[in-house]
């Protein structure tokens, strides 16, 4: 069972082909990673330009370093390294947008009641989380990284990651319900 | 069994179950842009490699003509010719390394502020940084190398303008929003 999206198997024929600078092994490499790859990045900066940029420099690093992977690890783990460190870097260099509130969220829900997508769909309520949360509980729940690991990403402690996943989680909860109960009252009132 | 104990493992893991979102499909093929800059990579790599015995030489050549240029009298009139080298050229090599460690300062700052590159820019600046690291491996065995020392700076120079002409385009950008 993969335990994440990029757990892909690559032979290593291709691999060592592309070490010594096959564009066609690099393309193959890249069509087999470009979607997970772009995935991730754009879960964690949910923005598409930005999610491509970060893809398409995490792909020139890894196939520029190619010769530095020395293989003891499987390939996908190393570029998805790759891929999560442009992607926070990209974070930091970003002006810093304020947190969404759970409040503003659920005075937003009341006051725009009548609008189609209102509900809270897992996606929907992920993209209200704000960057660093959202980036933690989809590197803890998805991406399957350690708090060890997260908060080596983010240069804090290992208490900041637990304490984030806790918050990250529990407003994805709330947002949740809050469209699950936001259902029914749209369907009645459409009838 | 089995299965429940891999399915209960997973549910603790992610309880939300996010990992059923679908994967975010690219809005657009980037494999043309990539295969370019690593074309254009290698290229740069080969010429490098072909024509960094030229450039040392023709470093070397400048740096002499730039010492007999600039600093002709700092040895008395009477002095010999090698003892003109012997005291000049410690001096050139302090302030190669002065001017070395400026620039690496400038470019510490510049990295800190100037945003996302273009990919060409990008392969540039990896590829200056790759030759910082290689010349620094050289100087680590032989540190009091002139030509090394003038290298170094030139790269540096290369990579802070890099940053430089970047940090112009941020600016502007954000001037006309």
């Amino acid at each position: 069972m993969a335990t994440t999206p990029f757990e892909i198997e690559l032979d290593d024929l291709t691999l060592a082909r592309a070490r010594r600078g096959d564009l066609d092994a690099c393309e193959s490499i890249f069509r087999k990673f470009n979607q997970p790859a772009y995935s991730v990045a754009y879960r964690v900066c949910q923005c598409r330009e930005s999610a491509q940029e970060i893809t398409q420099e995490a792909f020139i690093t890894v196939f520029r370093k190619l010769g530095q992977f020395r293989g003891e690890a499987p390939f996908w783990g190393w570029l998805r390294r790759v891929v999560v460190n442009h992607a926070i870097s990209s974070l930091r260099k970003a002006p810093k947008a304020d947190p969404v509130e759970l409040q503003d969220f659920h005075g937003k829900a009341e006051s725009a009641s009548d609008q189609v997508g209102l509900a809270m769909d897992l996606e929907s309520a992920l993209a209200v989380l704000g960057t660093e949360d959202r980036t933690i509980v989809w590197l803890h729940d998805v991406e399957g990284y350690n708090h060890r690991e997260i908060a080596d990403l983010f240069g804090k402690t290992e208490s900041f990651s637990k304490t984030r996943l806790s918050r990250a989680r529990s407003q994805l909860r709330d947002l949740l319900d809050a469209g699950r109960r936001s259902k029914p009252s749209r369907n009645a009132a459409a009838r | 069994m089995r299965y429940s104990k891999v399915h209960i493992m997973q549910k603790e893991r992610d309880p939300l179950n996010l990992g059923s979102l679908p994967l975010v499909a690219p809005p657009s093929d980037e494999w043309p842009l990539i295969r370019s800059a690593l074309v254009k990579h290698q290229r740069r790599r080969r010429f490098t490699r072909y024509s960094g015995g030229l450039l040392a030489v023709a470093a070397m050549l400048m740096l002499a003509v730039g010492l007999f240029i600039h600093q002709p009298d700092l040895a008395p009139p009477s002095a010999p010719a090698t003892a003109t080298a012997a005291t000049t050229a410690p001096q050139t090599l302090d302030s190669l390394i002065t001017l070395s460690q400026q620039l690496e300062n400038r470019v510490r700052t510049f990295r800190s502020e100037v945003g996302g590159m273009p990919t060409d820019s990008l392969v540039y600046q990896v590829e200056l940084e790759d030759l910082i690291v290689q010349v620094d491996d050289e100087l680590s065995m032989r540190p009091d190398s002139l030509e090394l020392w003038s290298q170094r700076v030139n790269l540096l120079l290369d990579l802070s303008q890099l940053y430089q002409n970047q940090l112009r385009r941020d600016y502007q950008r954000m001037a006309s929003l």
